[in-house]
C-alpha cells in the first residue's frame, strides 16, 4: 500500500535532479563561454564602455633653408567654434561676433540655424584677434587650439616648399607633399577612463602613446641666391613683357639647387593665391623645345665621339633644305667656320652639319645621356620625363637636322640646366636635389646622396666650356657678362608650338640663357628662361641679362672672388 | 580478579558543571592584539589619506608646470618666427636700399697686380690698395 506514494516521490526526485542537473550544466556551460572562450570579447566590449581613445596629434616638421632659416613652421592657432543650441539669441550672437571675425553677419546667423551643436566660426586664427572674442564672452562660443602651418618667409620660395591642406595639414603641394610622410610624423594615443556623461575619471585608468615629431628636412636653397632671382626673374617679366619665367641655380659638384624661381608665383600663408597657373614649378614641370641651349649636345657627341675638334672647319652654306623644310641662320654665316665659331654664333646650319656628321643613333646616345627623355629624379613631384624619340623612329628627312638643333625633343628647364651642370663639372652628370638632409625627430641626420654618371670625358667638358665662354666673349651672350668674373653659357630663342592650331607660332618665342660661373672653376649653373616675351624677345636679349644679374649675387654669396683678367 | 569496592569510584561530573578559567593576564594579551591590529588600521589608512593627499598635490603642481611649459613653447616659437622674419631677404634687402648699400649702377673692377702673393713689397702694395679704396665714394 505505501510503494506508490512512494515511487512517486522518487520519481519527482529524479525529475528534479535531472532538471537541476541540466540547469546548473547549462549555467556551467554558459559560464565556460564567458569566462573562457568569449572572456576577450566581453571585456573589449566593457573597456570599449569606459575606456576613451583619443588620437594626439603629431607635430609636423619644419622645413629650414640651407642656413638654418624656417621656410616652414607648425604653431598654435586658435579656433572659434559655436554650439548654437547653447545661444539664447542666435542673432544677437551672429551680429556681435562677426565684426570681429571678418564675416558677414547673416551668413553666420544662416549657419547657426538647426539642431546643430558645432559651427565653425574662425579657424586657425591668431591669438591676437582672438582676445576680443574671448574678452565678448558670448553664450556658445568656445575655442579650441589647431596647428596651423605657417610660412615666415611668404613667397620666397613657394614652389619649392609647396603647402599644406588647411584641415588635416597633409601636403598638397612642393616639398610638403613630397615629403609628407616624414613631415607628419606618426599620431600618438591617449587611453583614459570616462563615467557614462563623458567625464574623465579621476584616477582611472591613463595610458599614452607618445607622438613621434615628424622630421625636419634642411633644403638646399640658399634663401639670399632664392630672393636675388626671384627680383631679377620679376624684373625681366616687367621687361619682356613674359607670361612666365624660371630661373635655376645648381651647385654643379654637388647637384644641389640653390634656387629655383617661377613666375607667376603665390603666397602659401593666403589662401587666395593658391590658384591656377601660379601654382605650376614650371622650372620642374613644363616641358618645352630647347632649341638653341640643346646645340652644345650635338657639339659635344661630336668631339667626344671624336667626329670633329674645336677647329674643324664646315663650309656653311646660305641655306639647307631637308624635305619641305628650309633650315637658315639668323646672321650670315655663309663660308668657312670652325666648331666653336658655330657655337659662338649659334649657327643652325653649322650645327645641322655636325649633326648629320655623327648620325642619328650617336646624337641619340648622348641625348639620353645627358638625360633627355628621362626625368632627372630629383626629389619633388611631378616631374615629366619629357620626349626624346628613339632614333628608329627619327623620319629620314627633316628629324635629324630639326633635333641637331633643338627641336623635336622635349625637356624640362631643370633638365637643361643638368646638361650644362654635366659640362661645367667635368662631363659628370649628377642628380640634383632640394633637400640637403632629413632630420628624424630624435636628431639623427640622414644627408641626400645624389647618383652620378659621366656622359663625357673631362677632356670634352673641357673644350666645351672655352666654346661656352666664347658665346658670351663675342658671341650671341654678350649680355650674360659678368663684371669681374669669367662666365660662359649658351643662348636659345625657340619658336614656341602652338597645340591649338598645331603649329609653331609665327610671333611667341621661348627666350632662354643656360649659363657657367665661374668659367674656369665651375661652381654654379643658372638656367633662364622666359615664356613668350614680348620684347627684347631673345635669349641674348632677354634672358642673358637675368643671368648676369643672378650670377653676380650668387658668385658674392657664395664668396668667389672676381676672377676676369 | 581484584573486586573493586564501590568507596573508590567517584561520580562523573555533569557536563554543565566543567568550564574554563582564563586569568586576567591572558584576557589582556587576547584584546590587546585586537587594539594593536585597529590601531595599525588607522595608522595604515591614514598614511593612505596623506599619500594620495600628497600625490594630488603633486599633479596640481605639475599641472601648473605642464601648463607654463605649454607657454613657455608658445612663446619659443613665436620668437623662433620672429627671428625668421627679421632674417627675411627681403626686409634686409630694403633695410640696405634705405641705406644706400646697394650696388653701383657702373661696376668697376679694380686690379692689383701680385695681390695675394707674400714677399718684398706686400706692405707697400697693402699701403697702396687702402689709398686706392678710401678714395671710393
Amino acid at each position: 500500500m505505501y510503494e506508490q506514494p512512494r515511487r512517486g516521490l522518487e520519481t519527482r526526485l529524479v525529475a528534479v535532479g535531472i532538471l537541476l542537473v541540466v540547469a546548473w550544466g547549462a549555467v556551467g556551460y554558459r559560464l565556460t563561454i564567458v569566462q573562457g572562450a568569449q572572456a576577450e570579447e566581453f571585456a573589449d566590449r566593457g573597456r570599449s564602455q569606459w575606456l576613451s581613445s583619443q588620437t594626439l596629434a603629431a607635430d609636423r616638421g619644419t622645413i629650414f633653408d640651407a642656413d638654418g632659416r624656417e621656410l616652414a613652421v607648425t604653431v598654435d592657432a586658435v579656433t572659434v567654434v559655436a554650439n548654437p543650441t547653447e545661444m539664447p539669441d542666435r542673432g544677437e550672437v551672429a551680429w556681435r561676433i562677426a565684426p570681429l571675425v571678418g564675416r558677414d553677419p547673416g551668413e553666420l546667423y544662416e549657419a547657426f540655424q538647426g539642431d546643430t551643436h558645432f559651427v565653425y566660426v574662425a579657424r586657425q586664427i591668431d591669438e591676437a584677434i582672438a582676445e576680443p572674442i574671448r574678452q565678448a564672452n558670448l553664450p556658445g562660443i568656445h575655442f579650441l587650439v589647431e596647428p596651423k602651418r605657417v610660412y615666415p618667409l611668404g613667397s620666397l620660395a613657394a614652389h619649392v616648399v609647396g603647402f599644406v591642406q588647411t584641415d588635416e595639414n597633409r601636403g598638397l603641394e612642393g616639398i610638403e607633399l613630397q615629403y609628407d610622410e616624414a613631415l607628419a610624423g606618426t599620431p600618438g594615443e591617449l587611453l583614459v577612463e570616462r563615467d557614462p556623461n563623458g567625464r574623465v575619471i579621476p584616477l582611472g585608468s591613463y595610458d599614452v602613446v607618445p607622438a613621434e615629431p615628424g622630421s625636419d628636412l634642411v633644403l638646399t636653397i640658399v634663401s639670399e641666391i632664392q630672393y636675388e632671382a626671384e627680383q631679377a626673374l620679376a624684373d625681366a617679366m616687367e621687361r619682356t613683357g613674359a607670361v612666365a619665367g624660371s630661373v635655376l641655380v645648381v651647385d654643379v659638384e654637388t647637384g644641389e639647387i640653390l634656387a629655383m624661381v617661377n613666375a607667376p608665383g603665390f603666397d602659401p600663408n593666403d589662401r587666395a593665391t593658391l590658384v591656377g597657373d601660379a601654382l605650376r614649378n614650371r622650372a620642374v614641370t613644363d616641358v618645352f623645345e630647347p632649341g638653341s641651349t640643346q646645340k652644345i649636345v650635338t657639339i659635344a657627341a661630336a668631339i667626344d665621339s671624336g667626329s670633329v675638334t674645336a677647329a674643324t672647319s664646315f663650309d656653311i652654306p646660305e641655306r639647307i633644305e631637308r624635305h619641305d623644310t628650309t633650315f637658315e641662320d639668323s646672321i650670315d654665316m655663309l663660308g668657312p667656320h670652325t666648331v666653336t665659331e658655330i657655337v659662338t654664333n649659334s649657327s643652325n646650319l653649322g650645327t645641322i652639319l655636325i649633326g648629320e656628321r655623327i648620325g642619328a643613333t650617336t646624337l641619340h646616345r648622348y641625348l639620353d645621356a645627358f638625360g633627355a627623355g628621362r626625368a632627372t629624379g630629383v626629389d619633388y613631384p611631378g616631374e615629366p620625363s619629357g620626349l626624346l624619340r628613339p632614333p628608329e623612329e627619327w623620319c629620314a628627312t627633316t628629324c635629324l637636322a630639326g633635333t641637331s638643333i633643338g627641336y623635336r625633343v622635349s625637356v624640362t628647364p631643370l633638365q637643361m640646366a643638368m646638361v650644362y651642370a654635366a659640362i661645367a663639372n667635368g662631363g659628370v652628370w649628377v642628380q640634383p636635389h632640394l633637400v640637403r638632409e632629413v632630420i628624424d625627430g630624435d636628431g639623427a641626420s640622414r644627408p641626400t646622396v645624389p647618383a652620378e654618371r659621366r656622359v663625357v670625358s673631362s677632356e670634352t667638358a673641357h673644350i666645351l666650356l672655352a666654346m661656352l665662354e666664347a658665346v658670351v666673349d663675342r658671341g650671341t651672350g654678350t649680355l650674360a657678362a659678368v663684371p669681374g668674373h669669367r662666365v660662359g653659357g649658351k643662348t636659345g630663342t625657340t619658336e614656341r608650338y602652338d597645340f591649338e592650331l598645331q603649329r609653331y607660332s609665327d610671333t611667341d618665342v621661348v627666350a632662354s640663357f643656360i649659363g657657367v660661373a665661374p668659367i674656369d672653376n665651375p661652381r654654379v649653373v643658372i638656367a633662364v628662361v622666359l615664356d613668350s616675351p614680348t620684347n627684347y624677345a631673345s635669349g641674348g636679349k632677354g634672358a642673358a641679362p637675368v643671368f648676369s644679374r643672378v650670377a653676380l649675387a650668387t658668385l658674392n654669396q657664395l664668396g668667389v672672388p672676381p676672377n676676369a683678367p | 580478579m581484584v573486586a573493586r569496592s564501590h568507596a573508590g569510584l567517584r561520580a562523573v561530573p555533569l557536563r554543565g558543571d566543567f568550564h574554563v578559567v582564563i586569568g586576567p593576564h591572558a584576557r589582556r594579551r587576547r584584546i590587546a592584539h585586537w587594539v594593536l591590529l585597529a590601531i595599525t588600521g588607522c595608522v595604515l589608512f591614514l598614511l593612505l589619506v596623506l599619500s594620495r593627499i600628497a600625490l594630488d598635490r603633486h599633479a596640481f603642481v605639475m599641472e601648473d608646470l605642464e601648463g607654463a611649459i605649454s607657454t613657455e613653447e608658445a612663446r619659443y616659437w613665436d620668437l623662433r618666427m620672429e627671428v625668421a622674419e627679421l632674417r627675411d631677404p627681403a626686409r634686409i634687402a630694403r633695410m640696405a636700399r634705405s641705406l644706400g648699400m646697394v650696388y653701383p649702377d657702373d661696376v668697376r673692377v679694380v686690379s692689383v697686380p701680385g695681390l695675394g702673393s707674400s714677399g718684398f713689397g706686400i706692405e707697400e702694395r697693402w699701403a697702396g690698395l687702402k689709398l686706392l679704396l678710401s678714395a671710393q665714394p
